[in-house]
């Protein structure tokens, strides 16, 4: 009898640490579930930084991730980073961070490096229909590899 | 080999350009004179200074960190007219665009290697040079 009570306990402590493994994994796959959704349709999007003007959060030739329903339901909210064509020449896309929003609910934006950034104050504010994306993680430089906000 | 194949599939799709590129009359060569003038003007004073007193020293010690400092402008100041200032349509009409901005870039680091004269001429000349292709485009450089 006492050996049939300890089999059972030995399969019982099996069973639990088989089901204990399964919910750790389902836990595991559901905090990465979004973030890889999120990897896979920013993936076309996948941007180099150009020039200096959002110093010294993004460098040029960072690489970054754009999310193109980072803002899905809503507008870019001051400070937040946004890709958006240059008003001047839509085919170039801009990397800017939301300074303000216009009562209009049109966005003013501006680089980080103030000197040596073309911002709102040169182009006007822009639409938020525009938005192209959201820069969210940068993913090379490996040492830099992180979320940029 | 396999790394190349990773990084190229990798390499992104898109440029975000957070560039300072301000359409008009922002742009200008003079901090990049100024800065070649800067180094000729920091190469005299070290060959004067060769006295041993602390006070002495010291001024040739700045010297020597005013000219590796206004090297460096040259170099940043010619790089953003560079990239951000000059379109192809410049390149067409003159083609030594190129050449001429990675010889200052070869001649500000020569600067900062040496203190010799001939090097910070040849800088302010070669800076020279790019200012008055900058100003061409720009139909003359401003009297000052």
């Amino acid at each position: 009898m006492p050996e049939r009570i300890e089999e059972r306990e030995g399969r019982h402590a099996r069973f639990r640490s088989g089901t204990r493994f399964g919910i750790g994994l389902a836990a595991v796959g559901l905090a990465l579930a979004p973030p890889l959704s999120r990897v896979l349709r920013s993936w076309p999007l996948r941007s180099a930084v150009a020039g200096t003007s959002m110093r010294p959060g993004l460098e040029p030739g960072d690489w970054l991730l754009v999310d193109p329903r980072g803002f899905a339901g809503r507008a870019p909210r001051p400070s937040e980073l946004v890709a958006v064509p240059d008003p001047r020449e839509p085919s170039r896309w801009l990397v800017k961070r939301v300074a303000g929003v216009a009562p209009d609910g049109r966005l003013e934006l501006a680089g980080d490096d103030r000197g040596s950034s073309t911002d709102s104050r040169e182009f006007g504010p822009v639409d938020p229909a525009s938005v192209i994306g959201r820069p969210w993680a940068r993913y090379w430089p490996p040492t830099r590899i992180g979320p940029v906000r | 080999m396999i790394r190349e194949r990773i990084v190229g599939a990798m390499r992104p799709h898109h440029t975000l350009h957070a560039h300072c590129d301000v359409p008009c009359g922002i742009y200008d060569p003079h901090a990049a004179e100024l800065g070649a003038r800067t180094v000729a003007r920091m190469v005299e004073l070290i060959n004067e200074n060769l006295g041993g007193d602390e006070t002495q020293r010291n001024k040739f010690v700045r010297c020597v960190s005013v000219k590796e400092q206004h090297a460096e402008l040259v170099k940043r100041e010619v790089q953003v007219i560079w990239s951000d200032y000059f379109k192809p349509e410049h390149l067409e009409t003159y083609p030594q665009l190129h050449d001429l901005t990675w010889r200052i870039l070869k001649q500000a680091g020569k600067c900062k290697q040496s203190v010799d004269a001939q090097a910070a001429a040849d800088l302010q000349a070669l800076v020279k040079q790019f200012a008055d292709i900058f100003w061409e485009t720009k139909g003359g450089r401003p009297q000052a």
